[in-house]
């Protein structure tokens, strides 16, 4: 049984399609990329997955279970955790408040004392290495360690799937390359589906992904391993332009 | 056992400022009506800062809540009066009656209203308080727009002298009761999973809601609570103290634009925020008006937006900011 599943998902906002008719499916401790021009879908895709926008067509099933309704904080529960384009942490709280609010509320029991997620939280915050940073505002923190506050709320959720949007942007080289790296060890360490989607970042596509999921204008075009698609013509028509140098 | 102790630290500061508050009010002659004023006014702020605060909401028809909580209690003394043997237990009953009315009309409110955000929301709470005191008015209930005058009633049930006390003094205590009530509902809130919640969805409620939040149920809790208490300042501060109540008295939009200055002016979401606040206000209101009579609001007005450029955090706000590594940071929040 797939972790997630996709059947023919179509979002319109009015007259403008912006999925149409996606189907896919994502594996247990999977590492997929999501890659697709400005416009093609990406954003409303983890939406729809997320329970901010509910699909016009199709369903979307999360391990068997239909959930193409539920809101979100019913979805986050059952181990859909995501990251935002620009960081949303929650500004005045600390950076240990706004992890424990992963842990308090985003697992399924919702029994988890005030005092076992902050515990969760100071365990968490060592994994992404923010301990010099744990008692500040998430307001007073530059833009990666915003960002690696949102991954650490969204791993105290202990989810099941992570969904990132825009994972990478505005981040250097050496940073990517790590947060790649972390991010594989993550996703291997507690089995984590993780859904990154790039804009064009292909650095950090091609280091993390293990398929690839091309979307243009709203419709999926190619849905392979990860060599095969950025090679394919499509692709490189219309998103990559050029061949990839090896 | 330490743990559970320190985490009521907090609280020290409220209470010692209540304490304050009563004994300046109790020993020195003339004072106690002052003294009055600002624990009515510290009790507001408390009680609007529980969804103002916390929340980040702006409802302007809050003081419909303290309305209804005024003829909860008028309600029970009028109708209930001719019962024999009931005492001071109408009094009970009108507690009762207040907060049974003001969560009735905060569930109300709050199923609708909580449903738009931001500045929707709050337009859409101006029309609750305009339009219930209309309503009662109109339709002329609860006696309509010639109110409830209870004097009698109560000089009859408790007698004039205790009567007499009730109003001059022990409804003052019921007042700084409520507040101190409020203040540990606040803190009990702040630490508890619902206080994370709150604060959640005060900063950003989308991200909010993918963490699994039900924003919605956490806004009405926060709603209904801070509802609650301003039933219970309604029905003592301008029931018991003042035994009548008009509709436009009651449904005056005023009442809501001071609570909301005070919970501004001490730092929303704080929990000695609206104490301060609320001394501030009232004791420049009090003596600007003895002082510059008839100009206080020409120069309260200019107080207030330096203080708001120069705290926009309110004063705790900006208290808590400078003592954040000091001995003292932890009985500030």
């Amino acid at each position: 049984m797939p972790l997630l599943k996709l059947e023919n998902v179509t979002k319109c906002f009015g007259g403008l399609i912006a999925v149409n008719q996606v189907s896919l499916e994502f594996e247990t401790g999977q590492l997929i990329g999501i890659v697709g021009p400005n416009g093609s879908g990406k954003t409303t895709l983890f939406n729809v997955i997320s329970g901010v926008y509910f699909p016009e067509k199709g369903r979307v099933i999360f391990e068997g279970l239909d959930i193409t309704t539920f809101p979100p904080y019913k979805r986050a529960p059952l181990g859909i955790g995501r990251t935002f384009q620009i960081p949303r942490p929650f500004a005045s709280a600390t950076v240990r408040e706004n992890v424990a609010v992963g842990a308090m509320f985003g697992t399924l029991s919702g029994k988890v004392s005030v005092e076992e997620s902050l515990e969760i939280a100071d365990q968490t915050i060592e994994r992404v290495h923010l301990q010099e940073h744990r008692d500040k505002p998430a307001g007073t923190l530059t833009p990666v360690e915003k960002k690696l506050t949102e991954i650490a709320r969204a791993l105290a959720m202990k989810p099941k799937l992570l969904l990132m949007d825009e994972a990478m942007a505005g981040m250097h080289p050496n940073d990517i390359d790590q947060m790649v790296d972390f991010l594989k060890q993550i996703a291997i360490d507690e089995k984590i589906a993780i859904v990154a989607m790039v804009e064009h970042i292909m650095r950090a596509v091609i280091g993390m992904a293990e398929k690839v999921i091309v979307l243009n204008q709203g419709s999926k075009i190619v849905d392979a391993p990860t060599k095969e698609a950025l090679e394919d013509p499509k692709v490189v028509e219309v998103y990559l332009g050029h061949p990839l140098e090896e | 056992m330490k743990k559970e102790i320190t985490k009521y630290y907090p609280l020290i500061p409220v209470f010692t400022a209540y304490l304050f508050l009563f004994l300046i009010g109790k020993n020195i002659s003339g004072m106690w009506q002052l003294v009055a004023m600002l624990l009515f006014y510290c009790a507001l702020g408390q009680a609007f800062n529980i969804f103002l605060g916390m929340t980040g909401y702006v409802d302007f028809g809050y003081v419909a809540f303290m309305g209804v909580g005024t003829y909860g209690m008028a309600l029970a003394i009028t109708k209930l009066a001719h019962i024999e043997g009931l005492g001071i237990g109408i009094i009970i009953i009108g507690f009762i009656l207040a907060l049974l009315m003001s969560t009735l009309l905060s569930m109300a409110v709050g199923a609708v209203a909580l449903r738009l955000r931001g500045a929707y929301f709050a337009i859409a709470t101006i029309g609750v308080n305009e339009g219930f005191r209309f309503l009662i008015e109109g339709a002329r209930i609860w006696n309509g727009s010639e109110g409830l005058i209870f004097t009698a009633q109560l000089n009859e049930i408790l007698g004039r002298n205790a009567a007499s006390a009730l109003m001059t003094f022990w409804a003052d205590i019921i007042v700084l009761i409520i507040a101190a009530l409020a203040a540990f509902v606040t803190l009990f809130y702040m630490r508890s999973k619902i206080g994370y919640a709150l604060t959640a969805l005060r900063e950003d409620e989308d991200a909010a809601k993918v963490m699994g939040i039900n924003v919605t149920k956490y806004k009405i809790i926060a709603f209904i609570t801070s509802a609650c208490f301003a039933g219970l300042v309604g029905a003592t501060s301008w029931a018991l103290k003042t035994p009548y109540v008009f509709p436009p008295e009651v449904f005056e939009i005023h009442y809501t634009i001071e609570a909301i200055i005070i919970v501004l002016l001490g730092g929303a979401g704080t929990l000695l925020g609206p104490v301060a606040g609320g001394l501030i206000y009232g004791i420049s209101k009090y003596y600007l008006s003895i002082f510059l009579p008839g100009f206080q609001l020409l120069i309260f007005a200019p107080i207030i937006i330096i203080i708001i450029v120069l705290f926009p955090e309110g004063v705790v706000g900006m208290l808590k900011y400078r003592l954040k590594d000091s001995a003292l940071a932890r009985f500030i929040i």
